[in-house]
């Protein structure tokens, strides 16, 4: 990086609480990590960012002792260590916080914290006594209360990140590693977090903090390091940079996301611009025909509980309804009773005007819906299929790939191959097994399919989700040119930021309900934040209706 | 039942590091097979060595024992095809056995209860009403599955020892040979009995075995329902969400394999036994399980498994009669050979 401002690493080394150097590390054929330099300096947040694949977690992963590396050196507070397996890695003093959390979700928070630590044969209750006073400590010192005695199948996913670090806390740990830590939490949530972090590093903890929000970066760490592809690209103070020129570092090119050719800049920190939206794309004239109607929607979920609690939508042609939320308020429920996934227990669902509650699959995609689904890898993909045969699965039976009694192979691979180029998917091509795309390219790989139907409603679950900035932009311009087609798109997202940036109109689902909802021109960040907490930031079990929403105007 | 579906590509060519790593695996696990069985037969008294000679020389070393190995075969691919088939969607269907027996009780109805004046149509007739009974009780397993979501492995199993009762119910009133001294169904005519080839001394049953393994084989990797069947196996969720209606296969598989299981016991009945006879599976049902595990659930594979097992099981009794080795250490023997070739399988594809 010919960029003044990148420090050179070696020159701070002697001040470094953590100094790697020069480490490598090789999957087969993938250089994961190509002689990457990182150091850690005492009382700092350190932001690691980069695309999906570009080795962040990786790195960190040699840290913990998770992965070992093929060549470099790792110091720790001035001495060189080995470290083999995460047992070393707590012994110096190192923590870490997994994006997907290590808990037994029948234990719980203090079995879990007490659990791996060797020595005990038998959990006294007494000792758990002990451990659970320790945690109340911790805890309330820095924010972090939660129930030492709840199981962990009880917590929110929030409280469950809190027993993460509290565990490694309670370990000793003054290097806390947390990875993508703020994926899943409400942006209330998450300014909290980040606090509460800045109270631990004040208690001399350092801290690395691997994310994709590029304003978190901004707002609230001391030094940030960019990987691309394996190596490291820069370390850069956030007063010397902006939004633009990370996102520019990471992907090695200038991006910008979505339809409205807005800057990567705007991404979730100028949502108030988005709004100015040309008047040629406004939002669909009043009147225009809904083409799905939800009423009353009631639906259990996989515990038994009401999850979908009279929910009440409708999405128009040419318009992008988003639905935002916490994780967990019934959007999950919601994306499958829409295709036909899940038995409603109440309601009804309305296709232009017919009614097609609980139609099967099958029959919803003969009407022109599609589904992206939220889980790609379970619902969208089929892993040891190629790529071609993943694009073309829908519809294997048809001309020109195949007929009732046959599988023409060189035609499959053929229009395999033309989807590739047409939607601009990085595979190596139609014969590449789909179980080794990148997050990215696997998307991609969906959107291709579910686009390349005659479609009416386009149902879109969490399509951006773990994906990089590059492919991020993909997936929103794809969106956006799916809504001029004049498609009806629903997007469920819990990424704020996407649905502020795509959105016609926003409701807030909360509870099973849509709690609020705004126009385009109305769109408020804080509004939807407090709505999406259930207008009780903190509160839980709250009932989402009378709490009081001024916010709550029907819009549109 | 753990043994994964295999993952059959459209478009992938066989690696030949790994096939020449298979086959030395494979052909350790015989010797070690060998060396293990060895152990047992001394252990019952007997002398290996001679032993072993009896297993070979029984199962292929006469043009009359090779005939034996085939008639033990030809059974075994006619379910161990269905069974592929129906496992490559993972619906374990483990109840073949008594498809089996209610397909042969169907044959053996319609071949006694019609007159003798349909001449070789009396054949085809009771091939189809055997065929039609296993499906038939494929499809009960199929349709709880799907109706109810019951679980498809307990359900065909619980439904096999249904159908086993029957048939012996049916062999002990209605259709019994009274002049039989033990318990035997009555003969079905001449006219509804298989022909045999000339030379081997088989019937040529074996002829619609064999002409059945293409026909799966093609279905399996050629056409949009074998696509289909292949991806609900791989990712149920993701086949669900591209349109696959998951109740409806899964009734058709288990009415395929069903119907295989019971056009098996048809053949059974009808070039083997040609009289309904309470010991005519001989655990066919049960063994094209592991052939078609062993198999890799793919046609040829099936082939090659129903030979192999075809050859234990006509070398086994050769070995049990000529040498004085109890029968039942004769399928302990058979049981280490599955177990050494499954061990041997699963390494050679590398986990």
């Amino acid at each position: 990086m010919p960029d003044g401002r990148v420090s050179s690493a070696a020159a701070n080394g002697s001040s470094a609480v953590i100094a790697m150097r020069a480490v490598t590390k090789r999957f087969g054929d993938l250089q994961a990590l190509g002689d990457v330099d990182f150091d850690l300096r005492p009382g700092e947040i350190h932001a690691l960012i980069g695309e999906n694949g570009a080795g962040k977690t990786t790195l960190m992963n040699v840290l913990y002792g998770v992965v070992s590396r093929d060549a470099g050196t790792i110091e720790a507070n001035g001495k060189q260590v080995d470290i083999r397996t995460p047992q070393d890695a707590i012994e110096l003093g190192i923590g870490m916080v997994h994006q997907h959390f290590k808990l037994v979700s029948t234990l719980s928070v203090v079995e879990n914290i007490v659990l791996g630590q060797g020595g005990h044969v038998l959990v006294r209750k007494r000792r758990l006594a002990g451990v659970a006073e320790r945690i109340s400590e911790l805890g309330e010192r820095y924010g972090l209360r939660v129930d030492p005695w709840a199981k962990v199948w009880h917590l929110s996913v929030g409280e469950q990140q809190r027993v993460e670090i509290l565990r490694a806390l309670y370990r000793g740990a003054r290097v806390l590693i947390l990875d993508e830590p703020t994926a899943n939490l409400t942006p209330g949530e998450a300014d909290g977090l980040l606090e509460k972090l800045k109270a631990m590093v004040r208690d001399g903890a350092s801290i690395v903090f691997i994310t994709h929000h590029l304003e978190e970066v901004l707002g609230s760490t001391d030094r940030i390091t960019v990987l691309r592809a394996g190596q490291n690209v820069g370390t850069l103070v956030p007063a010397d940079t902006s939004t633009g020129e990370l996102a520019r570092m990471m992907v090695g090119r200038a991006v910008s996301l979505g339809g409205r050719s807005r800057d990567v800049a705007a991404l979730g920190v100028e949502v108030a611009a988005a709004a100015d939206r040309p008047a040629a794309q406004a939002a669909p004239t009043a009147g225009s025909q809904a083409v799905l109607t939800v009423e009353r929607l009631r639906v259990f979920s996989d515990r038994g509980e009401l999850a979908l609690d009279g929910l009440e939508l409708s999405v128009a042609a040419g318009e992008i309804v988003g639905v935002a939320g916490v994780e967990g308020n019934g959007q999950a429920e919601l994306e499958e009773t829409l295709f036909g996934l899940r038995k409603t227990a109440g309601g009804r669902v309305l296709l232009d005007g017919v009614d097609v509650t609980d139609e099967a699959p099958a029959g919803l995609l003969a009407r022109g819906v599609g589904l992206i689904p939220s889980d790609r890898y379970r619902r969208g993909l089929v892993g040891q299929l190629t790529v071609a045969e993943n694009l073309l699965c829908d519809r294997i039976d048809k001309a020109p790939v195949g007929s009732r009694l046959r599988l023409r192979r060189k035609a499959i691979l053929a229009r395999g191959a033309d989807l590739i180029e047409r939607y601009s998917i990085p595979a190596s091509g139609p014969a590449q097994l789909a179980g080794t795309l990148s997050g990215g390219t696997a998307q991609r790989v969906v959107l291709a399919r579910t686009l390349s139907r005659e479609l009416r409603l386009l149902i879109a679950a969490q399509p951006t989700r773990g994906l990089d900035v590059g492919a991020m932009e993909s997936v929103w311009e794809q969106l956006e040119a799916a809504r001029r087609r004049g498609l009806a798109v629903l997007l469920i997202s819990t990424d704020l930021d996407e649905v502020l940036a795509l959105a016609d109109r926003c409701l807030v689902v909360y509870g099973g309900r849509v709690i609020a909802q705004w126009a385009r021109a109305q769109l408020n960040r804080d509004a939807i934040g407090l709505a999406m907490g259930g207008a009780q930031p903190g509160g839980r079990g709250g009932d989402g209706t009378d709490a009081g929403l001024e916010a709550v105007t029907g819009a549109g | 039942m753990a043994v994964a579906v295999s993952e059959v590509a459209v478009s992938r060519r066989p690696v030949w590091g790994k096939r020449a790593r298979a086959t030395i695996n494979s052909l350790v696990a015989i010797i070690l097979a060998l060396l293990v069985g060895a152990i047992f037969i001394s252990i019952a008294g007997a002398s290996p060595l001679p032993a072993y000679r009896s297993l070979v020389s029984g199962s292929v070393g006469s043009e009359f024992a090779i005939g034996q190995t085939l008639i033990q075969a030809v059974p075994l691919l006619v379910i161990g095809l269905g069974l592929a088939l129906a496992f490559r969607a993972r619906v374990y269907n483990i109840g073949a056995d008594g498809q089996f027996y209610l397909g042969a009780l169907a044959a053996g109805a319609v071949a006694i209860g019609l007159p003798g004046t349909f001449g070789p149509l009396l054949i085809v007739i009771s091939l189809i009403a055997g065929a039609l009974a296993g499906g038939f009780w494929g499809w009960i397993v199929g349709f709880l599955r799907a109706r109810w979501a019951v679980n498809v492995v307990i359900s065909s199993l619980l439904l096999s020892y249904i159908a086993t009762y029957i048939f012996t119910y049916v062999i002990r009133r209605p259709l019994r040979d009274s002049t039989a001294s033990g318990l035997l169904g009555k003969g079905i005519p001449d006219a509804a009995q298989l022909p045999l080839v000339s030379g081997f001394g088989v019937h040529i049953g074996l002829f619609i075995a064999l002409l059945l393994v293409p026909i799966v084989g093609y279905v399996m990797t050629r056409t949009p329902f074998g696509f289909r069947v292949r991806m609900l196996g791989m990712n149920p969720d993701a086949a669900q969400t591209t349109g696959v209606n998951s109740g409806r296969l899964i009734i058709v598989l288990m009415v395929i394999s069903g119907g295989l299981a019971g056009l098996a016991g048809a053949i059974q009945l009808a070039g083997v036994a040609d009289r309904l006879d309470p010991t005519l599976s001989n655990g066919y049902g049960f063994t094209a399980i592991v052939v078609a595990l062993l198999g890799r659930l793919s046609a040829t594979g099936v082939l090659l498994a129903a030979l192999f097992l075809g050859a234990l099981n006509a070398g086994g009794q050769a070995m049990s009669i000529n040498d004085d080795v109890p029968y039942a250490v004769v399928l302990a023997i058979q049981g280490v050979f599955v177990i050494f070739l499954l061990v041997a399988d699963r390494l050679a594809r590398g986990r």
